[in-house]
């Protein structure tokens, strides 16, 4: 090509300049987002990785009788310590403040070959090894409210174990009889190094999801931005042809002087990307920032990046400028779009019969096809987001209908008729939008799994949510546990510690429906109205309890002849009290299990994996919105940009500037409102679709009040993205900046 | 010709100059436009002609000098010193504009592009329509409101663009070298519609031109070149 001919077509006014800017810079911010995800994704996949080894469940450390054998009957067998395995209890409700703190206890013996990764040799009895964030927290925290819980210092757990610089993660040392007691305790061999386990593929099906969903807007964003000034171009495209340049020399200048901006702007993402990589990295995911250098994607995925984009982005330009017609007389199928009909909802009902097909055969049919069912719902997730980019014209076209009908001013008339006329091009500005309000229902449903399990209320007849208890175990004498409950009550903030009582332990076969305490006693576990005898009783469940119980009058009871079977702490709520209450009761060496608080359901109550979703779908909503309100701001500039000479004329006839700012918002509103209730509601079918998928129990509930700030949000950032151009409005259209003959 | 010497002019330039940057686009004006004339205005490319309809249709406030304008029955107006919003509404209100090429919306179909200005005045879409449709059959449109301007022939295109400009009575039509993109015989019937209605209207008309044929049409003509009036003189008598 000449680049002579190149150079005409390409510079010469600043509005030139400023459109190759617009696409650098467009390119520049997609490329740079791109690649954050991608070394997100990466970080994520090196996180669970390094974290595999707390998934390691091991085997039974006790054998049970052979049912098949009339032989071996009798209690279960403990399976004996070898050099080669080791004892492990992974403890539940480790809680520090409200954080969760991995705890691994682990007996070995002396001459044990196990490696613990990130540790080595286990730490003997007594000895414990902590992630640095987890001494940084315990050395600058008071011993008997966290450290006191775990023995002595023994060094640090290297970070190739663990997840991300803020994990909490702690293996202390026992001995072999203290793991054996309660029974919890696995044997160990090696550590697994599979993140996910069994739920693997769902796991990843979502990551899959997740990346599909912010990557489009992306691909929107970028897509937008190429179109940034079509109708400026096309003008001097028809110079062109005039003086004689082929079609196929329009589309290949068309292509080069769109690759060259983004080339520079992919080349500035990549830069802005390595930039902002150790701050992306200070964004905590599911409780922990990530590593920076898990984020890193290497070169040649870098430059495979650049290269797509700027080919991409090339290839589309070429293909729009041929589409458009543009002959020796300027543009010939610029303003007819062909008008948009049914067929075009038909992606978007394929989508959802795909998505809807695993789910209908996992949980209805009950088939399992694990090799068809995640390509299924990643397809028909793909297909939505396209069904709704595809859909969107025609359904704006509809409603454009009714609303030139029922126009009754200027901007109506003239918003209502570009709608009805180029239904394509107007709601390609709002497209953005629309899959970013999609995206954000799709995470805010999934994450309303999490977000239902609340802690329980404080009401008369249940454990109140500030206590703590524990159940004790078997070899617990009532004047040891005398003993703890009058250490507790000696601690600042722990007003009362009661003791329930019972014919035998909790976890015993011969252990009673019910647990007795003094009277007196009652009204400090939350009861209201006490019977008037000396002992009173209360169901075993009230422990674990979401329903408030009633206390029941037991006269002939003799707490003198029963056994000590739960010790509860009354705090007065504050953090610093609870975890005193916590340490107090998990050294006192009598309890059966660790302390527990009702406020600790909220953390332990459901799986790592939804957890880990709900922390993603306010990463994902906050991407999606960004990148939506660039690609509308974007859009409504080009618009504005694209009609400069007719919105020019409209003004010197003396249409005021606010009617045309009422023109430029109604055709960014019509469309959005048009489709953003749909992109609603499928948001949270596909949400319930893939949460279903994943296990039938979980229920998709009305999202949190941080979706509603989100949905507002957008809304918010859409009217900004309009108004933002309204600058552009009264400065390109004035009379000076064009001239009409 | 409705003109009257004697009345005040419906338009008085004094004086006016204007810039654009080193160009010296007007460099010292005075004109009267007396109402109901139609008065051509002619000159080289680049004489300062449309800069001249710009300042005193109120589009350009000149750099020095007055416009002023008093239409039959109401005070002077001097547009000169009037902010914008005044300004727009006064070309909404009183001026009409016709100019050489694309100046209809493309997505509107002839009837409403027609109707924008009632509408921006305030009349209920209905009556908005049933005038535009009035209009555009005097100008010999009949059963074409419902086309998009891509869907006619420069000279419909151009008859519609006159419809919009006289559909609110102006006092004074602007037309910015309103046939300069049509052929001689589209060109002839355009002008001939639009003179029949403004004569009809009284309407004042500033038209400026290329074509002596189109000039020739007018009450009078006076020449620009260089950013002053170089002649002026009566086309009929």
């Amino acid at each position: 090509m000449n680049p002579g001919l190149l150079k005409l077509a390409v510079v010469g006014s600043r509005s030139a300049y400023g459109r190759l800017a617009g696409i650098a810079g467009g390119v520049a911010v997609g490329v740079c987002l791109l690649l954050l995800l991608w070394g997100g994704a990466n970080g994520l996949s090196a996180r669970d990785d390094r974290g595999a080894w707390l998934r390691e469940t091991g085997s039974p450390s006790v054998a049970a009788p052979r049912t098949d054998d009339p032989t071996s009957s009798g209690p279960a067998t403990p399976v004996p310590l070898t050099e080669d395995t080791a004892l492990m209890e992974a403890n539940p409700v480790e809680v520090f403040r409200d954080q969760l703190i991995n705890r691994r206890d682990v007996a070995a013996l002396a001459s044990t070959t196990v490696k613990i990764p990130g540790i080595g040799t286990p730490p003997e009895p007594g000895l414990y090894f902590a992630s640095p964030a987890l001494q940084r927290l315990i050395e600058s925290t008071p011993g008997d409210e966290l450290g006191n819980r775990f023995g002595t210092f023994a060094g640090t757990i290297d970070d190739a174990a663990l997840p991300g610089p803020d994990s909490l993660v702690v293996v202390t040392g026992a001995t072999e009889t203290e793991l054996r007691q309660n029974g919890r305790a696995f044997l160990v061999s090696d550590f697994t190094t599979n993140p996910y386990g069994g739920s693997a593929p769902a796991y990843r099906t979502v990551l899959s999801v997740g990346a599909i969903a912010l990557f489009f807007p992306v691909l929107l964003l970028i897509s937008i931005v190429t179109s940034l000034g079509a109708a400026q171009r096309r003008e001097r495209f028809a110079t062109l042809r005039l003086i004689g340049a082929s079609p196929q020399i329009v589309s290949r200048i068309a292509a080069v002087e769109t690759a060259i901006p983004s080339l520079v702007g992919a080349a500035l993402g990549v830069a802005l990307a390595i930039i902002l990589r150790p701050v992306a990295a200070q964004i905590p995911v599911n409780g922990t920032r990530l590593f920076a250098a898990d984020m890193t994607i290497g070169w040649a995925a870098t430059t495979a990046v650049v290269a797509v984009m700027v080919a991409a982005t090339a290839l589309v330009a070429a293909r729009r400028t041929a589409a458009a017609g543009v002959g020796p007389l300027g543009a010939t199928r610029a303003v007819h779009e062909k008008t948009p009909t049914a067929w075009r909802s038909v992606p978007l009902l394929a989508g959802l019969a795909t998505m809807i097909t695993p789910v209908l055969m996992v949980r209805v049919l009950e088939v399992r096809l694990p090799w068809l069912e995640s390509p299924l719902l990643i397809l028909g997730f793909l297909l939505i987001l396209v069904g709704l980019v595809v859909i969107g014209p025609w359904l704006t076209h509809l409603v454009s209908r009714v609303g030139l009908r029922h126009a009754n001013s200027a901007a109506g008339v003239i918003a209502a008729s570009r709608i009805h006329k180029t239904p394509m091009a107007t709601f390609r500005s709002v497209s953005g939008l629309v899959i970013a309000v999609f995206v954000v229902s799709v995470f805010a449903g999934a994450s309303s799994v999490f977000e239902a399990t609340e802690a329980p209320p404080a009401q008369p007849g249940m454990l109140q949510p500030t206590s703590l208890y524990a159940t004790l175990g078997a070899g617990a004498a009532p004047a040891q546990a005398a003993e703890a409950a009058r250490q507790a009550r000696e601690l600042p903030g722990i007003p009362s510690a009661t003791i329930g009582y019972g014919p035998a332990v909790l976890s015993d076969k011969d252990a009673g429906p019910e647990i007795y305490l003094r009277a007196t006693d009652a009204p400090r576990l939350g009861f209201e109205d006490v019977p008037a005898t000396a002992t009173v009783a209360v169901d075993t469940s009230f422990l674990g309890s979401m329903q408030p119980l009633a206390l029941t009058a037991a006269p002939a009871a003799n707490l003198d002849d029963l056994v000590p079977v739960v010790i509860v702490l009354g705090t007065d709520g504050t953090p610093e009290a609870m975890d005193r209450a916590r340490t107090a009761l998990n050294v006192s060496g009598i309890t059966a299990i660790p302390a527990t608080s009702p406020l600790d359901l909220r953390l332990q109550s459901t799986g790592r994996l939804i957890q880990g979703l709900a922390v993603f779908a306010y990463l994902g909503m906050f991407v999606a919105i960004a990148i939506a309100g660039l690609s509308l701001a974007v859009a409504t500039a080009s618009a504005i940009l694209d009609r400069k000479r007719i919105l020019g004329l409209m003004r010197l006839m003396g249409m005021p500037v606010s009617v045309l700012r009422r023109i430029i918002t109604r055709e960014a509103a019509v469309p959005l409102l048009t489709v953003v209730l749909l992109s609603v509601g499928l948001g949270f079918l596909v949400a319930w679709l893939m949460v279903t998928f994943i296990d039938d129990t979980y229920q998709v509930t009305w999202p949190a009040t941080d979706y509603f700030a989100a949905l507002g949000l957008s809304l918010l950032l859409a009217l900004g993205a309009v108004i933002t151009p309204f600058t552009l409005v009264r400065a390109k259209t004035a009379v000076t900046a064009t001239r009409f003959e | 010709m409705n003109t009257n010497e004697n009345a005040a002019p419906i338009l008085r330039a004094r004086s006016l100059r204007h810039s654009f940057g080193q160009t010296d686009a007007l460099r010292g004006i005075d004109l009267d436009v007396q109402a109901g004339e139609v008065l051509a205005v002619m000159g080289p490319s680049g004489s300062g002609k449309s800069t001249l309809l710009h300042c005193l249709a109120g589009v350009l406030v000149p750099d020095q000098g007055s416009v002023d304008y008093s239409p039959a029955g109401r005070a002077g107006t001097a547009i000169s010193t009037l902010a914008e919003p005044r300004r727009a509404r006064l070309r909404l209100t009183d001026f009409g504009f016709v100019f050489q090429f694309g100046q209809l919306l493309p997505e509107l179909s002839a009837a409403d592009n027609v109707s924008i200005p009632l509408l921006l005045s305030g009349t209920r879409r209905q009556d908005a329509l049933r005038r535009s449709t009035e209009m555009l059959e005097r100008l010999g449109l009949d059963g074409l409101g419902a086309k998009l301007p891509g869907e006619l022939s420069g000279g419909q295109a151009q008859r519609v663009a006159v419809a919009r400009a006289m559909v609110t009575s102006p006092a004074v039509l602007f037309a910015d070298e309103p046939t300069g993109s049509l052929d001689s015989l589209a060109s002839e019937n355009v002008l001939t519609l639009m003179l029949e209605l403004v004569r009809e209207a009284g309407t004042t008309v500033v038209m400026i031109t290329h074509d002596a044929r189109t000039a020739a049409y007018a009450d009078r003509e006076v020449i620009v070149r260089d950013g002053v009036i170089a002649a002026g003189y009566r086309v009929s008598a």
